[in-house]
């Protein structure tokens, strides 16, 4: 009985959604009060019937009714609780539906927060947040609906299962974390629009959404480096990012998303880059949706979907829809959103934010175009001719390199202009340490980007310890205080600002990280008990072969020690060769797979892979890839995040 | 010149740049694996092309002969439809390489043998959801 | 027993949510509701609008304007304050 609640309340939700956007249109006419409260509720009715839905679901899954097809497809009698809960964003319909529930917590948060304020901007705000409700429910009810019965004419005792390979944390939460991302920005997108429908070119709109957009933004950088995480531990093949479609589909937004959050605070002080700003929400929702249409619908020839599915067109006409419309918008309140404020200097921080949007907005078509070359040269030339990270690290890594510099000067130069004599004060140190470290990096025999990318970090961070010392030492000068109250007094009390500062010196250790990459080493050989062999200055002895039986895998366990060269123990590794379903009959169904172990240090990572194993003979064929500065990248994340968090901290008032 | 102008001048200054930087790139690649023909088995042997190419195919059954010198060393048949082709690898092979997996490769064709640098299964545990083989799950029929 | 479990689930589930929804129809009209929302949002705006001066405070010791700069937004702010401070005493009469 309760699937078929489940699909009906999939049905209510599409008519509250048309309910409420109908509702509210007529009130921004006719201004009677009583059908704004009415459409309010409708939205709220919304998001009742979604929740319902989605917890009907759940239900389902965590009961194992395989009479419903999704919880026959990804879960199983044997799939763990923690796998069944994780189902619902497994497959296309329940992601689709899973993106749904996460609107419509954000929706309702909305609304119930707002019921007392922005009483202007409210009604096109939930017009707008009901529309894209609405597509999604469109999909769900129609297209692809997670509640469609299995289609088999016996009943179906047990389902497909969860591939035990997809059955780790990170593969539960990186979804999740970057929905919450792409979704959070339908917020700030609904305030953008009622903006422009309203003529409100105040910076109202943007106090109201500083926060969403950072939390927004904090889940889809979360999500992306676990992203990059997850593929570096599971996958085996030494990276983390390999310029994918799907991967790029995350950036994409990331970019635009990051100047939107820099640029805002232009507009705040300033009232100036309203249009860039205008443009940048628009950007970055629909690049979201955009997002989610890669990587759900299978159109890029990316080896991770093979199959395009008809959800591909309906997506491309909805992100045409809110560019064309949102645009149009913006076409039409041209003359409100100009400012009448100048940019006086190219030395002032407004052309600094200025220049940061248009650099984050270049590297976004650069990734964009890489990701659409294939498309694009097939239809120019008719031969599909894919790109591969070469090209992307090629046309990005100087893009990147300049954004690492922004991010030095930015925070040095003054509002307005910045006189000849700040110019030389605030520059100097900073500038000299990087010249320095250059002398250095060169004279150890690092050449070309290296030497340009470590230079500029060591060049930021002296920037961003320049701007902690400047405010410590101006707070003890005028209240007297001890340098760790200034110093908390000081972020306590501008906390966007010095959790940006951190956030910055994150990036840089990512920077750093990313460096490294150009030092990689790997070597495949094979090994039999006794054997050894060298790659990159250490030694690999295999000191044992052993087999063992899991629950539900084979496993032969390498046990390989690795010494440096000066003899040094340095660590053993125990990569294994796994089978899973190895009992079943059917040779084809048992599931090769490689458990990597990984040794890391600071300074390098040791990651080991075992490719295969001969069992007869004793021999076990071992790929080893020596990758320095990897941990950098993931200590570069995790300052990220509390970075953010500190610039997210509640004040009292 | 008023400083709006002297704006307008430096993004339009900056776009233009860019545009050229992209284009040089994708015209001139620094590294030969940067770019690849995605195109069929059929064109590739019609046309003999000797660019960097990328194919995609399936495993011809029994056709993977693994070297006796060398196990990283290995040769297969690409099908395609009805077109078929020999390939040489020698690098470790994916978990899910084997008769009749879905393959992409990426190399160079030279006199009757493609010699690929780049092995990619359809791989099952990338990303969640499209790795499934969602064109069967296991049915157990109830006796009656 | 069963129809009497499943009544209550069908009222609770879809008969109260629309009974929810259509209730503020049944209202008389309302005018009082500008001003209420207003005087929130203006007070939202006067701590707002002081925490921007305190920040241009800063930004003057750390060194980042200069003290013509300061004198001019913060005569801005302190204009708009006053005016905000003016709309909340007129809208608590």
């Amino acid at each position: 009985m309760t699937p078929i609640a489940g699909a009906v309340a999939l049905n209510l939700a599409f008519g509250f959604s048309i309910l409420s956007i109908i509702c509210l249109f007529i009130f921004t006419l006719n201004e009677d009060k009583r059908l704004f409260l009415t459409g309010q509720r409708l939205s709220l009715g919304i998001s009742f019937f979604v929740f319902l839905s989605t917890f009907i679901l759940w239900y389902q899954l965590i009961i194992s009714n395989f009479d419903i097809d999704y919880v026959a497809r990804y879960t199983s009698i044997e799939t763990p609780f923690i796998y069944k809960i994780s189902a619902l964003w497994a497959g296309q319909s329940g992601s689709l539906l899973f993106w749904l529930f996460i609107l419509s917590i954000f929706a309702t948060i909305t609304v119930l927060q707002n019921q007392s304020k922005h009483h202007g901007l409210m009604p096109w705000v939930i017009i707008s947040l009901s529309i894209i409700q609405l597509f999604f429910l469109i999909l769900t009810n129609f297209v692809t609906n997670p509640f469609m019965p299995t289609d088999a004419d016996f009943v179906v005792a047990n389902g497909n299962g969860l591939n035990p390979l997809l059955q780790n944390v990170t593969m539960a939460i990186h979804p999740p974390t970057l929905y919450l991302g792409y979704v959070g920005f339908s917020v700030p997108f609904a305030f953008a629009i009622s903006a422009l429908m309203n003529r409100d070119t105040s910076t109202l709109w943007i106090q109201s959404i500083r926060r969403w957009t950072l939390v927004a933004w904090l889940f889809l950088s979360s999500g992306i480096i676990l992203g990059g995480w997850w593929a570096y531990q599971e996958l085996g093949w030494g990276g983390y990012w390999a310029w994918d479609p799907v991967e790029n589909a995350s950036f994409m937004p990331w970019l635009t998303a990051t100047a939107f959050l820099h640029s805002i605070i232009i507009q705040e002080k300033k009232d100036m880059l309203r249009i860039w700003n205008m443009a940048l929400i628009i950007l970055t929702f629909t690049l979201c949706i955009f997002g989610t249409f890669l990587t759900r619908s299978g159109v890029m020839s990316s080896v991770h979907s093979f199959t395009a599915s008809s959800l591909g067109p309906i997506f491309l006409i909805f992100v045409f829809l809110i560019l064309i419309i949102s645009f149009s918008l913006m076409y039409l309140r041209r003359s409100e959103l100009r400012s009448e404020k100048r940019m006086e200097s190219f030395t002032s921080r407004e052309s600094g934010f200025l220049f940061n949007n248009l650099v984050f907005v270049v590297m976004c078509f650069a990734v964009f175009w890489g990701t659409l070359f294939p498309v694009i040269s097939e239809t120019v030339r008719g031969t599909k001719i894919t790109v591969g990270p070469p090209f992307f690290n090629q046309i990005n890594v100087p893009i990147g390199l300049i954004l690492l510099a922004l991010t030095g000067v930015g925070p040095l130069l003054a509002w307005r202009n910045t006189s000849k004599q700040s110019l030389i004060k605030n520059f100097t140190f900073p500038i000299l340490s990087g010249l320095m470290a250059a002398i250095i990096f060169m004279f150890i025999g690092f050449k070309g980007s290296v030497v340009i990318s470590f230079s500029l970090s060591v060049f930021v961070l002296a920037t961003i310890s320049t701007e902690f010392k400047r405010g410590i030492s101006a707070r003890t000068k005028k209240f007297n205080e001890s340098i760790f109250k200034a110093l908390f007094a000081m972020v306590s009390k501008n906390r966007s600002r010095y959790g940006g500062y951190i956030v910055h010196v994150g990036i840089v250790f990512m920077f750093v990280g990313f460096t490294g990459h150009a030092f990689d080493k790997e070597k495949e050989f094979s090994l039999t008990k006794g054997q050894s062999d060298h790659v990159a200055g250490y030694e690999f002895t295999l000191l044992k072969l052993s087999e063992t039986e899991r629950p539900n895998h084979y496993a032969w366990i390498s046990d390989i020690r690795v010494t440096d060269n000066k003899g040094e123990y340095v660590t053993n590794l125990y990569p294994e060769k796994r089978i899973y379903f190895h009992k079943n009959p059917d040779v084809n169904r048992r599931q090769p797979h490689s458990e990597l172990d990984i040794y890391s240090t600071l300074n390098k990572d040791i990651y080991s892979i075992f490719s295969a194993v001969d069992n007869e003979n004793g021999v076990a064929f071992i790929k080893i890839m020596v990758n320095p500065l990897v941990r950098w990248v993931w200590i570069g994340g995790y300052i990220l995040v509390i970075g953010t968090m500190i610039a997210l901290w509640p004040r009292k008032d | 010149m008023n400083s709006n102008k002297k704006f307008t001048i430096m993004i339009a200054g900056v776009i233009t740049v860019v545009f050229f930087w992209i284009g040089w790139v994708s015209s001139n690649p620094k590294d030969e694996k940067a770019m690849a023909s995605f195109i069929s088995v059929e064109k590739l042997l019609n046309d003999k092309m000797k660019k960097r190419t990328k194919l995609g195919g399936l495993v011809k059954d029994g056709s993977i002969i693994i070297s006796e010198t060398n196990y990283l060393d290995c040769s297969f048949v690409l099908k395609e439809g009805a077109a078929e082709l020999k390939v040489k690898y020698d690098r470790s092979r994916p978990d899910l390489f084997k008769d009749g997996a879905e393959v992409i490769i990426t190399g160079q064709y030279l006199d009757g043998t493609f010699y690929a640098d780049e092995l990619q299964t359809k791989c099952a545990s990338r990303y969640e959801g499209d790795l499934r083989d969602e064109s069967s799950y296991k049915l157990t029929e109830i006796e009656t | 027993m069963d129809y009497i479990r499943d009544y209550s689930l069908v009222f609770i589930f879809f008969v109260l949510p629309i009974i929810f929804v259509i209730q503020p129809l049944f209202l008389k009209k309302i005018n009082d509701f500008e001003n209420q929302m207003d005087l929130s949002s203006l007070k939202r705006k006067k701590r707002l609008l002081y925490r921007q001066i305190k920040e241009l405070e800063m930004e003057f010791d750390i060194g980042n304007i200069n003290q013509k700069d300061l004198e001019t937004s913060r005569k801005e702010l302190k204009v708009e304050v006053s005016e905000v401070i003016t709309k909340i005493n007129a809208n608590k009469i």
